[in-house]
């Protein structure tokens, strides 16, 4: 089989099985999957909390908590502090999905339906928390904001916005996974390993990292101080 | 020579690269030089740069997609 062949069969999201004839993608089962770690994750780090006296484990797992906390507290600022577990559930899911690929799965984010309903969620979220916190009104006027004339791009940015972001996020991982199986193809062992480091650890999480960090941006200029 | 011609044109696309090579390039390159003057702004200036690198790289992201669907779809 040559380099191309392989490369369209890795590429195509298979469906796994079809329930009352909608069909489930891959991208889906291992969404599952990723979803079974984390509930599991949670549910075993989260045992026998306790207020005074705590174990390694749960020092572990405040300290994680609090930095991440920190982090999105420093990004968004006060007023934005309700979006935070929001935005601290997509970075795990997405640095679970991205680094899916260490696992034998492909990463749910290869599929572009998937990022694009990411960054629906991103930029309904954005829009929703701009009416929230300037009623209707003020969300409307935010529009003409600095000045009446950029309007037009004010709007365009309603959908540049989640294109890309969705991309940003696709076109990363699915280059990665490319590059990754290129590599596999050319020498099977020991340097694939070595790259997986940098193409699913380091670019994983930090593609994660960005999608959070711009949706945050976006927040805190939708939430942003009235005049 | 279809095929050929499809080869030329994903290649071309993925030129953009090397805008996003030179653009990340100058904003690390620059970020480099802000923290050496001041340290204490370290963390402002990274949560900048990723920014500006995330925005830049995105052109890339875009050659590449569209490499992609050059190959793909054509």
């Amino acid at each position: 089989m040559n380099l191309a062949d392989s490369l369209r069969e890795e590429l195509a999201t298979k469906t796994v099985f079809s329930v009352f004839g909608i069909p489930v993608d891959e991208s889906t089962v291992v969404t599952w999957v990723v979803m079974a770690v984390i509930v599991l994750l949670c549910f075993v780090l989260t045992r026998n909390l306790k207020v005074e006296h705590i174990g390694k484990r749960q020092a572990a797992v405040e300290l994680a908590v609090t930095k991440l906390d920190d982090l999105f507290r420093g990004l968004l600022g006060e007023k934005g502090k309700d979006y935070i577990p929001y935005l601290i559930t997509v970075l795990l899911y997405l640095a679970f999905a991205n680094i899916s690929n260490v696992f034998g799965f492909k990463p749910p984010t290869k599929s572009m339906n998937v990022t694009v309903s990411l960054a629906l969620m991103s930029i309904l979220l954005v829009q929703a928390a701009g009416i929230r916190a300037k009623g209707v009104v003020g969300w409307l006027r935010s529009f003409t904001k600095p000045m009446a004339i950029v309007t037009p791009f004010n709007i365009l940015d309603l959908f540049t916005r989640p294109l890309s972001l969705c991309m940003r996020l696709f076109g990363n991982i699915l280059g990665s996974f490319v590059i990754m199986k290129i590599l596999e193809f050319v020498v099977p062992v020991v340097i694939p390993a070595a790259f997986s480091l940098y193409f699913d650890f380091f670019d994983g999480l930090l593609q994660a990292y960005v999608f959070v960090f711009l949706t945050s941006m976006y927040i805190k200029e939708a939430i942003g101080a009235e005049e | 020579m279809t095929g050929t011609l499809i080869a030329i044109g994903a290649g071309l696309a993925t030129l953009c690269c090397l805008g996003a090579g030179i653009g990340i390039g100058i904003a690390t390159g620059h970020a480099a030089e802000a923290i050496a003057r001041q340290p204490e702004a370290a963390g402002k200036i990274n949560s900048t740069l990723i920014l500006g690198c995330a925005l830049a790289e995105a052109t890339a992201i875009y050659g590449f997609v569209i490499a992609l669907l050059i190959l793909f779809v054509l």
